[in-house]
């Protein structure tokens, strides 16, 4: 036990950083490498897919901002792995050996894309949870190296989120690309509510928030996110289910979440009613149908030089 | 000038005039050109940056039509400014 846990939590309640994995208790690490990883498996095994609909991009300029965006991401792939493997994390377990189940990024990369409407909607949407996500860790978190690599990640996503948002305005100016536009903005909105994760009442993992490694709850988050999203698209005139509570101000969903989701034609089976979170927990451990490709992608560089796992490795 | 500086790159937190980015501005009655040059020829931004410029100058005062030339100038870290220095520095990019 590196430091005394009850002594660490009185230090972060007044206000206190943590400097380093030698400055934390064994129960802070527990919680931030939980975090760390699905925050880094997010970053990055996504961007197969992603680069699909990049290659759909309407002009050269379009597919440079797409491909400048990949290269980000992949980079904050690297902020938060880094940061894994400073904790003594087995980094290449998690990059080239673990099994797809075990895999804890968003389960809407799991989910192919092929136009770039699509990756104009994932980088507004999906880019924006990332950012109430990773901008409330960069302002609140206790764990000083994240902090200081957030500075960068924070930045770059505010331009991924600006060039979702602009692409959607300019494919809405014409009917086609509203079409496809609305399309994907039909099935990545429950995509970006689901984001963040179980419901308050139902979260058991207490630890993120206890040890200050973020500052706002799960649905705090949601509701942020839930408010920013909801405003883009009735500005933009694309139609997500949602109203504006008169009293409070902020936005509410109308349409029953969370719910089932019909991979192959990539619609929510809204008519179906809301589901428990168990079966949106179930979904996720099964992963989507690009997975296995995903990581094979990912992995193929690694094996091409190395040998995979089954066939010997220079590591050996 | 003054209202240009008042867009920021989208990637580091420096505006574009401090970035060094904006290299003249002629107004002409009610017509603004600005030339703008990129710190790459790459520049993912380069269609952002000169909708925001465009989008910032159009509500003043007199402005009719606004003009953004991109211009092939080399960029350098010697166009950033003091100012737009110590920001990057405060913010850790040297």
């Amino acid at each position: 036990m590196r430091v005394d846990d009850e002594e660490l939590q009185v230090r972060l309640a007044g206000g206190g950083m943590v400097a380093g994995p030698d400055d934390a208790s064994d129960g802070y690490l527990k919680a931030l490498t939980h975090l760390l990883v699905s925050v880094a498996d997010s970053e990055l095994f996504g961007m197969p897919n992603l680069f699909n609909a990049v290659q759909d991009a309407p002009s050269a300029s379009a597919y440079l901002g797409g491909m400048a965006i990949l290269q980000d991401e992949v980079a904050h792939a690297l902020v938060a792995y880094r940061l894994l493997a400073d904790l003594g994390v087995d980094t290449h377990h998690l990059l080239y050996e673990r099994p797809a189940a075990e895999c804890r990024h968003a389960y809407s990369f799991d989910i192919p894309q092929h136009r770039w409407a699509e990756f104009a909607v994932n980088s507004a949407f999906l880019d924006r949870a990332g950012f109430h996500l990773l901008g409330d860790a960069y302002h609140h978190t206790s764990y000083a190296p994240w902090r200081r690599a957030l500075a960068k990640v924070h930045r770059e996503e505010t331009f991924h989120i600006r060039m979702g948002e602009r692409w959607m305005r300019l494919l809405g100016e014409e009917d086609e690309g509203r079409a496809q536009v609305q399309r994907a903005v039909d099935w990545m909105f429950l995509m970006g509510l689901e984001f963040f994760g179980q419901p308050d009442t139902l979260k058991r993992n207490v630890g993120q928030l206890r040890y200050r490694l973020r500052s706002k709850s799960n649905d705090e988050l949601r509701q942020d996110w839930l408010d920013d999203t909801a405003a883009l698209c009735h500005r933009l005139g694309y139609a997500v289910p949602t109203h504006r509570d008169d009293e409070t101000g902020r936005f509410v969903v109308d349409c029953p979440f969370p719910a089932d989701f019909d991979e192959e034609n990539k619609r929510w089976k809204l008519e179906e009613g809301p589901v428990g979170w168990d079966s949106v927990l179930a979904r996720w451990r099964r992963r989507g149908p690009l997975i296995d490709w995903c990581l094979a992608e990912i992995r193929a560089g690694h094996h091409e030089v190395f040998g995979s796992e089954n066939g010997g490795s220079a590591r050996d | 000038m003054d209202a240009l500086r008042e867009i920021d790159d989208p990637e580091v937190p420096v505006g574009i005039v401090d970035l060094g980015l904006i290299r003249n501005v002629r107004v002409e009655g009610g017509l603004v050109t600005v030339e703008i040059a990129f710190t790459s020829l790459g520049c993912p931004c380069r269609e952002l940056l000169m909708e925001s410029v465009r989008e910032r100058l159009l509500p003043l005062p007199g402005v009719e039509e606004v003009r953004v030339e991109e211009v092939f100038h080399r960029w350098s870290a010697a166009d950033i400014s003091s100012t737009g220095l110590r920001v990057l520095r405060a913010h850790g990019i040297t």
